[in-house]
């Protein structure tokens, strides 16, 4: 009964949908503000990756709540499982084999690397702050299965997650101040294609970057911690 | 035919929202819902990414010299489908604490079974 | 010179330090969201004559909408701003002493999280932003909820996560819809392409938008989780909640349909909802043995009668909703800190276990008596002028199907009274059983000074509505003027 009932609704979104697909054929050229982007981009922030230029040019405001929502959820996950579990179940975990935990050690700074280097060149290559803050956090993952007796520094990485946020809402002040705008890029723009070019945003990712992996490591932390 | 190749991407992505849809109103156990929800998830976010495709575009990034701009795809919904993406976990982390915790208080994650507050 | 901006940025700072004061000492850390509030309620003040000669336009990052995303602080804007800010910045005051629990720390970022998340959305101009905001505020209340740890409170959060993430979805699927319609993200851009709501194509984002936005509001299909939620939550979260979560929702839902789509079409079919949403609410709230989920679902009831005085659409219906939508605010806050500490004291959430309060807590109780009045809509009390707006707004517009409407609303009202008249009762009129522990208890100052502030504000609004009737009323005209809006944003 309650199946059939949802099958007729879903049915009925369907049918909205489609009709009001209509109007958005598939592989038309780009809209307005999509080509505003592309073809005055590099222009006016500077930087040659065009999706960069979006996330932290243009609607850089929806990228500050987007990790206002990770650190929400980090928080919040925090808050929901950290609670009086401290010694309660003392797990046996049987020890990685040699091979695995010198593998793990060994790949945990070339991963940190790569992670690093994709949120540094967030505006040249495809990539960025999201992009390679997961990727650091996919280090610490391995870490945990891998070495299993070793453990994040609860502080540093709270320190780090701050430091980040702190970052980019410094970078949005100054500009406040300096161009009258929230996030100004106040920033010499400099060569499109270098590293140091298109002003604020490759800072602003590197803070992005930091704050995204410790906030990952942190729920990955509290999960296999605590719970 | 033409129907199909035209249209194929938007069934696809719809499809998945549908499917998601129906695990989360119809499954019982929360693991499957959250699952779905992150179903419904993905679908949403290949929808947009749908929407901003040409065809035979290359990702807007000039990266080396001679990339033409109309050959480009709209890098709008990609900047979204990168927030979504974002908000999609944090949602997906605290749903998974929050079934950790149910389980430990209930010993079980069956929605119909847990059912302590009512009208 | 003062940016709106700030009214967002700088809580979001304090909210990112205070694990930075958490080292230094762990004391400190809930003094945080009492600055962070006054800052802002000092700014948004600042603002507010400014706002009331000319909307004020900020974009972020030196882009003109609709290419970057851009601020827009209206009157409604600035009043809910103020609301935001005032409300939460008692509460917080509230939680000094309230709050005592593991975790504090967490509980001051997510509580910060929280009205940032709100702040934003009544400020920004733009649906995508919107929608992140949005979530801030519900990822944020769904954490809070779960605050405590318990059976109950695990349970409701869960049903409320579902519930929304349900809602988040069909958001972000009609703001793609738009956008491959439009190609623009910015509202006003947005509102100034769409013809007519009667194209099919148009009309499934609006669907989506207000199902959406409506499961946060707790319109009436949608409202499963709000009791759960709102009961099993702490006291003072449940006073935000009730004050400014679901009105936050209500704001988004009535932005898009009024400035984004200009429906004019759907509004009846909003009315009707309206009006179901406030009967069930209080036929429901009518039946609890437990004062939490009594006013819990009394929050739904009111938010029905404030859908249905914002859809009638005059000028003068929407004053009349938005006043309610403050009286409401400042009313059911007031009720859940006095019954949330009433609470704590008697260690129980039944109401007969409230009886005799009025002699052991004569100061709360008396706060929660004014605030059951205001709520009901006695005189002279916050809640009876915005009742009458409302009344005589639907009155005004001559139509069989209002003067239906509103005999219903008073019988609503009527039940309202019934309910909140039996906890009055129980508080002064009946002697309490076990005699133990009779002694008068008066609250600590950090609990009293917040209700008391909220009973002054009650009365004093209540004596003199003109106030704030000024604001509401160009906050109204901003909502129906649509072409301003447009032209003010996109020149």
């Amino acid at each position: 009964m309650r199946k059939l009932f949802v099958i007729l609704l879903l049915l009925i979104i369907a049918g909205g949908i489609t009709l009001s697909l209509k109007e958005i054929p598939f592989g038309i050229p780009k809209t307005k503000i999509g080509d505003h982007f592309i073809n005055k981009g590099v222009e006016e922030t500077g930087s040659v990756n065009i999706v960069t230029s979006v996330v932290v040019g243009y609607r850089g405001f929806d990228t500050l709540g987007e990790i206002t929502v990770l650190f929400a959820a980090t928080i919040g996950l925090g808050a929901v499982i950290g609670t009086f579990r401290k010694n309660s179940v003392n797990r046996e975990v049987e020890a990685a084999s040699l091979i695995v935990y010198t593998g793990c050690r060994f790949l945990f700074p070339v991963i940190l690397l790569v992670g690093t280097y994709i949120f540094i060149h967030g505006h040249l290559t495809p990539g960025g702050g999201f992009q390679g803050g997961a990727i650091i956090a996919s280090a610490f993952l391995l870490m945990y299965l891998g070495c299993s007796n070793k453990r994040i520094k609860e502080n540093l990485s709270k320190t780090v997650e701050m430091i980040g946020g702190l970052t980019f809402i410094a970078v949005g002040i100054i500009g406040l101040a300096i161009g009258q705008d929230f996030l100004f890029n106040f920033l010499p723009k400099g060569e499109p294609a270098e590293l140091l070019s298109a002003g604020i945003i490759p800072i602003v990712y590197i803070a992005i970057g930091l704050k995204v992996g410790s906030e990952l490591a942190g729920i990955i932390d509290n999960l296999i911690q605590k719970s | 035919m033409t129907f199909l190749s035209e249209y194929i991407y938007y069934i696809g992505a719809f499809g998945l929202i549908f499917i998601g849809l129906y695990i989360v109103l119809v499954k019982k156990n929360l693991i499957k819902v959250i699952i779905g929800l992150s179903i419904i998830d993905t679908g949403i976010n290949l929808f947009l990414i749908t929407i901003g495709y040409i065809r035979d575009g290359t990702a807007p990034v000039f990266s080396k010299p001679g990339l033409k701009a109309n050959e480009m795809v709209d890098p709008v919904p990609q900047a979204l489908v990168l927030t979504a993406i974002v908000i999609g976990v944090a949602i997906l982390a605290l749903a998974i604490s929050l079934a950790v915790k149910l389980y430990k208080h209930h010993g079980t994650l069956n929605l119909r079974k847990i059912n302590e507050q009512k009208w | 010179m003062v940016n709106p901006v700030l009214l967002i940025v700088i809580p979001l700072g304090l909210a990112f330090v205070v694990p930075f004061f958490g080292f230094i000492s762990k004391k400190i850390e809930k003094f945080i969201p009492f600055v962070a509030l006054f800052f802002n309620l000092i700014v948004s003040l600042r603002l507010f004559p400014r706002v009331l000669e000319q909307p004020v336009h900020v974009s972020i990052g030196g882009f003109v909408p609709p290419f970057g995303i851009n601020l827009v602080a209206g009157p409604i804007g600035i009043l809910f701003t103020v609301l935001i800010a005032l409300v939460g910045f008692l509460v917080s005051i509230y939680a000094f002493d309230y709050i005592k629990e593991k975790d504090q720390e967490k509980y001051h970022i997510l509580y910060l999280l929280l009205l940032t998340g709100a702040t934003g959305v009544v400020l920004t101009g733009d649906i995508f932003n919107l929608f992140v905001f949005f979530e801030i505020l519900c990822i944020s209340s769904y954490s809070l909820v779960a605050y405590f740890g318990d059976k109950t409170s695990i349970e409701s959060a869960v049903k409320y996560l579902i519930q929304g993430a349900l809602g988040s979805c069909l958001i972000l699927m009609g703001i793609g819809l738009l956008y491959g319609q439009f190609g623009t993200l910015n509202m006003a851009d947005l509102a100034g392409n769409i013809k007519s709501v009667h194209s099919v194509s148009i009309f499934v984002p609006l669907v989506l938008f207000i199902t959406g936005f409506g499961v946060e509001a707790a319109i009436f299909p949608l409202n499963a989780w709000l009791p759960d939620a709102h009961s099993s939550a702490p006291s003072s979260i449940s006073a935000v909640l009730s004050g400014i979560a679901i009105e936050v929702g209500l704001y988004a839902m009535i932005r898009v349909v009024f400035t984004l789509f200009g429906a004019s079409s759907i509004l009846t079919f909003l009315m009707l909802l309206g009006v179901i949403t406030l009967l069930i609410g209080e036929l429901c709230a009518f039946c609890q043995e437990n004062i939490k989920r009594m006013l819990a679902y009394s929050s739904i009831g009111q938010i029905g009668l404030m859908l249905f005085a914002l859809s009638i659409a005059s000028s003068y219906g929407i004053t009349g909703g938005l006043f309610q939508l403050v009286s409401h605010t400042l009313g059911k806050s007031l009720l859940f800190l006095a019954a949330g500490y009433m609470i704590y004291r008697s260690g129980s959430m039944n109401i007969s276990s409230f009886e005799g309060m009025g002699k052991r807590m004569p100061y709360t109780a008396l706060a929660f008596t004014i605030g059951a009045f205001s709520i009901v809509g006695l005189p002279p009390f916050i809640g009876f002028p915005g009742k009458l707006m409302i009344v005589k707004a639907a009155l005004f517009e001559q139509e069989m199907l209002y003067t239906v409407l509103i005999f219903f609303i008073l019988l609503a009202t009527v039940i309202e009274g019934a309910y909140y008249f039996r906890v009055v009762q129980a508080l002064y009129f009946k002697e309490e059983k076990n005699t133990q522990n009779q002694k008068r208890e008066i609250a600590p100052l950090s609990i009293l000074i917040p209700i008391f502030i909220l009973t002054g504000f009650i009365v004093v609004i209540g004596i003199y509505p003109k106030l704030i009737t000024d604001v509401l009323v160009s906050s109204a005209s901003e909502l129906l003027n649509r072409a301003d809006y447009i032209k003010s944003v996109m020149p």
